[in-house]
């Protein structure tokens, strides 16, 4: 009976694709009760399979959390996520901390084995290091290596920004013109001259760069999923040398790392949102908007089928998830860059601008804009908005007047807003608030 | 069974194909699931209302504080030159003064008070007494800086003339020690800025301020009686309600945080400081003219006007009911502190807070929804 369910629920999951991108479907009325009705009929040995139809399939099993073994033996490892996700953290706090050098946090970000760059001794042993995997992945930049180190450099510089031009005037009050602190409601914010906060613009930032390209177009794509002889492997069960999983299992796994490397229970990830400061904490903002309620499991599923379809070795039904998954992730960058170029307004419009708050959301939603050029529209190779397009956003965001945020006008926020949000299926009102 | 499924099966398809047309746009959320109803006719005037905030409350509240801070000024001036008990004592009692009329005014963060960042320059606690420690150590510190709110106001003298030393005797000897003077200076300099910033308050409400305030009479998102409204409801949910009694019961952080109660280091006054806040939100819906029995156009009158009724029930009586209940229940309270850190869980004070967070929805759906004001404030993203 389970097993019929769960058929059932993949056929409904193929019609569904099927039917919102063709019209040209007969009515679902006319389907003949045969080899594509949902139902075991005829000779069938299971729903629309089997006897006179296409054999079966192994079943899914798709288990309650994520959770896969093989003889035993845990096969689901992300160390390496795990290991970034926590040297961005202690990057993070690096740039608000005005002693710290420019060198010390570069060195941060582009750690090397063995040196002593943060706190947690486990994060100094390690060979991985955040830049590395930024704007790094197989689909957008195994050949694009003059973008990777432009984006590379715009990180670079907002470590470099941040000690040269905010850290000298850590207690100056900000005013047009002038980097300083400045107010947010009981929060101290700390913005360069024209308004913006590097070290937010890096974090939001690396939140495409780094945790949505390495997931969305990297270890989700064919292209590293499917290396080599990844499918031979996975097929005939081959697991990595010393290992207790296939190299399929573990690319996976390790897309999934990017979201859920720092939750207390990674197999059950949900029950924690908000458990780094990258994707994991924005997903979780995301499904606290009415609007978008449900897309964390929605994401979390999508993964966990996902990984089940790879050991089930069904690889259409693995990349459909991945599609989802590409898709809700794109969202989650879409809506929060909408949601913060639409909270900047409020503060903007009081009798006395509350700037500080305006330039909080702002530069939030800068990094935000920044990322979207890192999502994946499902079913192509392209981002929801490309290189340029983000670049110019950038640009019209700060050029309302010479000092940057403090000049932008509601209309460029509404411009923008509506932009982005023209493009994804969500509306610009249900990602404002 | 099969039968069944094959059902959920089709219904979902149907679903998911109706669904995905890409024109439909679902509801968005907030406003829209009340019906409008038809402008009614209403006579009430605005502008008298805003006349008799600004010139019977706000302005003789303000005027009132202002010279409670210069006692207070005065009696350091004392206690400077002569670092005795009785000169302390005396110090205390005009900062617990000055405290408990700061309480009168904190809600009118608007204009003058908004721009000078008055309510969080003056009073954000719990005190930052690292920082005080750093910047009386130090010599070098510029108090009008953001990020020296938690080393100045009313929570920084609190710890200045409170929390030095466990009796008055070991905070006496801080201020007769050989480094005494840094000490002064420092106390010297948060007195300081708290009368700059009153000032300034004071002098533009004086001045041309209380025009401005009384001319933008209309009902927009911008006019004065709609500011307000959401400054005085924000005041009263994120400032009398969470700041000073359910932040420190730990009913947002999950575990309670006694040493955020407000005047934390003299222990006892917080029931009081809340108490009169909350008497002074009545009193505002109530338009009573401030240090008067006297009253005029105000909240509670719109509603009248309007002719407000809430399940059958006159909403001003459903409000100033509800307060009633809240004041009951906090006075029979023991000291904050001492409720939260001797009973846990702090049933009574949770009991309280309960009748005090029953205020917010009142205010902040039922009063406003009568009024055609919307709320313009959300909570923050906290980060």
């Amino acid at each position: 009976m389970k097993k019929t369910f769960l058929a059932l629920a993949l056929a409904t999951g193929l019609f569904l694709t099927s039917c919102s991108s063709d019209d040209n479907d007969p009515p679902i009325v006319a389907v003949t009760p045969t080899c594509d009705d949902g139902i075991q009929n005829g000779d069938e040995t299971d729903v629309d399979c089997g006897g006179s139809c296409t054999p079966c399939a192994i079943a899914i099993d798709n288990p309650s959390s994520y959770t896969f073994e093989r003889d035993g033996e845990v096969t689901v490892s992300f160390s390496g996520q795990t290991t970034r996700l926590k040297m961005g953290d202690e990057i993070l706090e690096a740039l608000m901390d005005e002693t710290v050098s420019a060198e010390k946090i570069q060195a941060m970000y582009a750690h090397e084995e063995g040196v002593a760059d943060f706190e947690d001794a486990d994060l100094n042993a390690s060979d991985k290091s955040v830049r590395s995997k930024t704007a790094a992945s197989a689909d957008f930049f195994s050949s694009n290596a003059t973008d990777q180190a432009l984006i590379r450099a715009d990180f670079d510089g907002w470590i470099r920004a941040q000690v040269d031009e905010v850290f000298p005037n850590w207690e100056v009050a900000a005013s047009a013109g002038v980097a300083g602190q400045i107010a947010d409601g009981s929060s101290t914010r700390y913005v360069s001259a024209k308004g913006l906060e590097y070290n937010q613009a890096f974090n939001k930032g690396l939140i495409g760069a780094l945790t949505t390209d390495q997931i969305v177009n990297n270890y989700l794509s064919p292209a590293v999923l499917d290396a080599g002889t990844n499918i031979e492997d996975n097929d005939a069960d081959v697991v990595a040398e010393g290992k207790s999983y296939t190299n399929m299992e573990h690319k996976w796994d390790e897309a999934y790392g990017y979201v859920y490397g720092l939750n207390a229970d990674a197999s059950n990830p949900n029950a924690d949102l908000g458990a780094d400061s990258f994707l994991n904490k924005y997903i979780g903002r995301v499904e606290g908007d009415d609007d978008f309620v449900g897309i964390a499991d929605e994401i979390f599923q999508a993964f966990k089928l996902g990984r089940a379809a790879i050991v089930a070795k069904q690889y259409d039904i693995r990349d459909e998830q991945a599609e989802i998954i590409r898709q809700k992730i794109s969202e989650i960058i879409g809506i929060r860059a909408v949601y913060y170029l639409q909270q900047a307004k409020i503060p903007l419009a009081q009798e006395t601008p509350a700037y500080g708050s305006a330039f909080h959301d702002l530069s939030e939603g800068y990094g935000f804009i920044y990322s979207l050029q890192f999502t994946r529209q499902p079913n192509s190779d392209a981002p929801y908005f490309s290189k340029t397009e983000v670049d110019t956003f950038l640009v019209d965001l700060m050029a309302d007047g010479d000092n940057g945020l403090w000049d932008v006008t509601p209309e460029t926020l509404d411009t923008i807003a509506a932009a982005i949000a023209d493009r994804f299926d969500f509306t610009l009102a249900q990602a404002a608030e | 069974m099969k039968r069944i499924l094959a059902l959920v099966f089709f219904i979902t398809l149907i679903w998911a194909c109706s669904s995905d047309n890409g024109g439909e746009v679902p509801p968005a959320d907030g406003g829209t699931d009340e019906p409008k109803e038809e402008p009614q006719e209403v006579s009430f005037e605005r502008a008298p209302m805003l006349v008799n905030w600004a010139d019977n409350i706000i302005i003789p509240a303000y005027t009132d504080f202002d010279s409670e801070l210069e006692n207070l000024t005065a009696a350091f001036e004392n206690f400077n030159i002569d670092a005795t008990t009785t000169n302390l004592i005396a110090l205390r009692e005009a900062w617990l003064t000055a405290y408990t009329k700061w309480q009168r005014i904190s809600m009118f963060e608007i204009g003058p008070a908004e721009s000078a960042d008055f309510r969080f320059s003056m009073n954000t606690y719990p005190t930052d007494t690292d920082k005080i420690n750093a910047h009386i150590s130090s010599g070098s510190y510029d108090l009008t800086l953001s990020s020296n709110r938690a080393s100045k106001g009313f929570p920084a003298l609190d710890y200045l003339i409170n929390g030095l030393g466990d009796s008055d005797e070991a905070i006496i000897s801080k201020y007769t020690a050989p480094d005494k003077e840094a000490l002064l200076t420092y106390t010297q300099a948060v007195l300081t800025d708290m009368n700059a910033l009153t000032d300034q308050v004071v002098s533009d409400w004086q001045g041309s301020y209380r025009d401005t305030f009384v001319a933008n009479d209309g009902a927009s998102a911008t006019a004065s009686v709609d500011r307000f409204v959401n400054d005085y409801i924000f005041y009263f949910e994120k400032f009398l309600r969470a700041g000073k009694m359910g932040i420190p019961l730990g009913v947002f952080s999950g575990s309670p945080l006694p040493q955020n109660v407000e005047a934390f280091h003299e222990g006892e006054i917080a029931n009081m400081l809340f108490l009169e806040g909350l008497q002074a939100t009545q009193d505002f819906f109530n338009g009573k003219h401030y240090a008067s029995t006297a009253t005029g156009e105000s909240l509670a009158s719109y509603l009248d006007n309007l002719n407000t009724v809430k399940d059958g029930e006159d909403l001003k009586a459903v409000i100033n009911n509800q307060l009633n209940k809240a004041r009951e229940m906090v006075t029979s309270l023991d000291a904050f502190r001492t409720e939260i850190e001797t009973n846990a869980p702090p049933t009574d004070m949770l009991l309280a807070y309960d009748e005090v967070q029953r205020i917010v929805p009142l205010l902040k759906v039922d009063m406003v929804s009568a009024m055609s004001i919307s709320i313009d404030f959300v909570d923050a993203d906290g980060d």
